[in-house]
């Protein structure tokens, strides 16, 4: 709603827009409108709060109390779709967003089909939020179940870190530019990290999260499309389908790990007890609601290899987990070390610092570039340099918040930003035998402490290509 | 700003709004963000914040980096910090160079939270060193605690409270690259030496060190020089005694063999050969310039490396 009440303030809204809520809470409009005032006027972020715009906007607010496993609810939907087509002129255009229990998605899907709601006088578009199954087979089959009502084309699986402005930028810098991308490939890139890690624990979701993990949860889904943002081929245009059939090819090229690969090429962590910003926490077994002996995994890394022509032999490590030293997202592209030393190395046996390629991605969304310079002065003394471009500092506009982006893009009906199935099959497959190795094993958890960058196993993993994870 | 309780998220978050209400002002389109290597000062609270601000502020000159000084007390479960900036316009310039500062207060019994904190304050992929005025830290034998804040840590063995050469010996043998003030105060002093003995074949040299060193021990400048003169001399005798002069710091008067003799007094250094005298300058050193020829070797540094080596063995 933040994001809705945000569009509308920027004039991004058509005048007629309306919002139906749906929940089984019994409420009137006026006491959804008083919650959802108060919501918004605490979650908005970098705006102000316009009174006059509110009460205007939350005119368009209405609400319905039902429940999803009852056909009488999808009816007085309908009624009430047609009563604010007449009344505010929307041509019967709706967007659905299911904001539930992702195990309520497909039965959400077939009571509206089966109440005609798929279709209509206007669009009828259905959005989504991960997870989309959580695994392969129950992504297939989530999918079977919701296309038999929708069509693809109507189906807006949002992914909101592609919303947000620095995955965006990726295309813009790589497609936009013309010096970067004949340097993309496997012949200047040595290696590439994805990490996004975060500072906070489970926050009293451990119950959810102990079902799902850093790797459901993370990878399969947001850092795969990050992934697969920084390694597409270009497009040819900048069409929804265009952009989406390259980022789908690269995810279809990921190598699918060999059940004897995985050891080698995965960890799991779980955070046990330590201090993180100057406080004592918990281990994650330790958590409320978690089962003491739980075999979850808070911290995930993986190494994947794409087997194309532009990519073979080059790593994508992706690492994320709970409770590490700081909260930040950010890919690192590791290039080549110029292929002979002729000032010297940093250290005796240590090689001289390579190029760096950082895209922040939160927080102080931007770029920076990291290379060696000399040093003022007598002698060749290099020292490493950073040439930063910071979002905020550039521009010094706001970026629209993730959902912004996604839900006005959902409204105009354009989902590049949008995570199409073949995408999600693809990322599913990438992680599945991750999966299946993992729910076999027993592991000898807690292996890090909170407030660190994780379990050492981590390290090892990437020190078998003689790499090392940067610090963020 | 106002000091907050200290969390890395929160400190680098107010980094972000500092820095854009700086860039959002007049000198909006006159404002460098400078940032060479990340610089975490620990220092005790009784020493002079404004001596110590001098210090580092005249270092950012040269050396700009993102500042973190810690100062640590007595007393228990405090922790709180601080964020700034400070900003100078170079002469002549129309833009401002502008440096930011984390000021972190903490007790002692907070010290494992302050790595906790400080740690991911650092600045990515730049160089991050640790200078290490605090007594308190060697007291309590938490000089390991700190390493992990820094690709190099910088003492200085002259100050009272400072960390012995076994533990600068362990650092080394542990990997870590250490620098000491004491071996850079040396450096002009090493430099006439050099040249000097270049042609010589010495058998004999008396280092003598200020008297005031005398009632303690062998100032540690005279330890450095004597294990960098005899690592490089291998078959010359190089001895050491307490001298009478009081005017110079570490370092008083280098005898090799009968017919030379170097005096160093304050700006500079006198010796004889024969019956010949001359003078070199050698203005003294401020502890700005001696950190910021510190700063500018970020890697290991061999020949310290061997005479502190020397001196543990």
């Amino acid at each position: 709603m933040p994001a809705l009440y945000r569009l509308a303030y920027e004039g991004r809204l058509a005048p007629g827009f309306a919002v139906i809520g749906i929940s089984r809470t019994a409420m009137s409009d006026d006491e959804f409108r008083n919650r959802m005032h108060d919501s918004v006027a605490k979650f908005l972020e970098d705006s102000p709060f316009d009174e006059d715009l509110w009460r205007s906007f939350a005119q368009g607010l209405t609400y319905l109390a039902g429940d999803v496993g009852d056909a009488a609810s999808y009816q007085k939907v309908s009624a009430a779709l047609e009563k604010i087509a007449q009344e505010r002129k929307t041509d019967g255009n709706v967007l659905f967003y299911l904001s539930t229990q992702p195990s309520q998605y497909a039965e959400i899907a077939e009571g509206l089909g089966k109440a005609g709601l798929a279709k209509g006088t206007g669009w009828r578009r259905i959005i989504i939020e991960k997870p989309f199954g959580h695994d392969l087979v129950s992504a297939q089959e989530l999918d079977r179940r919701i296309v038999a009502h929708f069509e693809e084309e109507q189906i807006y699986r949002i992914d909101h870190y592609l919303g947000k402005e620095t995955v965006q930028n990726i295309m813009a810098f790589r497609f936009g530019n013309g010096i970067f991308e004949p340097l993309w490939n496997r012949r200047y890139i040595d290696h590439v990290q994805i990490t996004a890690a975060e500072s906070i624990g489970v926050e009293g979701r451990g119950a959810y999260y102990q079902e799902a993990g850093a790797l459901r949860d993370m990878i399969q889904n947001h850092l795969l499309q990050v992934m697969a943002t920084i390694a597409m081929e270009p497009s040819a245009t900048f069409s929804s389908d265009s952009v989406r059939d390259e980022r789908s090819k690269l995810l279809r090229s990921v190598h699918t790990m060999k059940p004897e690969e995985v050891a080698e090429n995965a960890v799991a962590g779980q955070y046990g007890p330590g201090r993180v910003g100057g406080q004592a926490v918990v281990g994650f077994r330790q958590e409320q609601g978690v089962n003491p002996e739980s075999m979850t995994n808070t911290y995930a890394a993986a190494t994947f290899l794409v087997d194309n022509w532009r990519w073979a032999g080059v790593p994508f490590y992706i690492r994320t987990g709970k409770y590490l030293p700081k909260r930040v997202s950010e890919i690192a592209i590791h290039f080549k070390s110029a292929p002979l030393a002729v000032f010297g190395q940093a250290n005796e046996g240590e090689p001289m610092a390579p190029n760096l390629l950082i895209l922040r991605i939160q927080p102080e969304e931007g770029i920076s570039l990291k290379f060696v310079s000399k040093r003022p002065g007598a002698g060749m003394t290099l020292r490493p340099v950073s040439m930063d471009f910071n979002y905020g500092a550039s521009f010094g506009e706001r970026s629209p918040s993730a959902y912004e982006t996604l839900l006005l893009d959902a409204i105009v009906g354009d989902a590049t930003l949008y995570t199409r199935q073949d995408m999600v099959e693809a990322s599913w497959r990438a992680v599945q035998p991750i999966l299946d190795a993992w729910s076999a094993q027993k592991f000898p958890f807690s292996n890090y402490a909170a407030g660190t960058w994780g379990p050492e196993a981590a390290d090892v993993m990437l020190a078998r290509r003689g790499h090392v994870w940067r610090t963020p | 700003m106002s000091a907050t309780a200290a969390k890395p998220d929160d400190l680098l978050k107010e980094l972000s709004v500092h820095w854009r209400e700086l860039g959002s002002g007049d000198a909006a389109d006159g404002l460098l963000r400078a940032c060479s290597m990340t610089l975490t000062c620990f220092a005790d609270d009784e020493e002079d914040a404004q001596s110590l601000g001098g210090v580092l502020a005249s270092l950012m000159r040269e050396h700009p980096s993102r500042l973190v000084v810690v100062r640590l007390k007595d007393g228990e479960d405090e922790l709180t910090a601080r964020v700034s900036a400070q900003c100078w316009k170079p002469f002549g310039h129309g833009q401002q160079i502008c440096c930011e500062q984390v000021e972190v207060t903490a007790s002692m019994d907070r010290l494992a939270d302050v790595v906790s904190i400080v740690a991911p304050l650092a600045a990515p992929d730049l160089p991050r060193v640790v200078l290490l005025r605090s007594a308190r830290v060697v007291r309590a034998g938490a000089l390991r605690k700190i390493l992990r804040l820094g690709d190099k840590i910088i003492v200085d063995s002259s100050r009272v409270g400072a960390p012995g050469f076994g533990e600068l010996g362990g650092l080394l043998d542990a990997g870590h690259t250490t620098g000491d003030l004491a071996w850079t105060r040396l450096t002009p002093i090493r430099a006439l030496l050099a040249q000097l003995l270049e042609n010589r074949n010495p058998k004999a040299i008396v280092i003598e060190y200020p008297v005031e060193h005398a009632r303690h021990e062998v100032s540690p400048e005279a330890r450095y020089l004597q294990a960098w003169l005899q690592t490089a001399l291998r078959d010359c005798a190089i001895s050491l005694r307490s001298g009478m002069r009081e005017d110079c710091s570490g370092i008083a008067v280098v005898r090799v063999d009968q017919d030379l003799v170097v005096r160093v007094c304050k700006g500079g250094a006198e010796y004889e050969t024969g019956s010949m005298t001359q003078r070199a300058s050698m203005p003294d050193a401020t502890e700005e310039q001696l950190l910021s020829e510190e700063l500018g070797i970020v890697v290991h540094d061999r020949v310290f490396e061997c005479a502190l080596n020397h001196i543990t063995a």
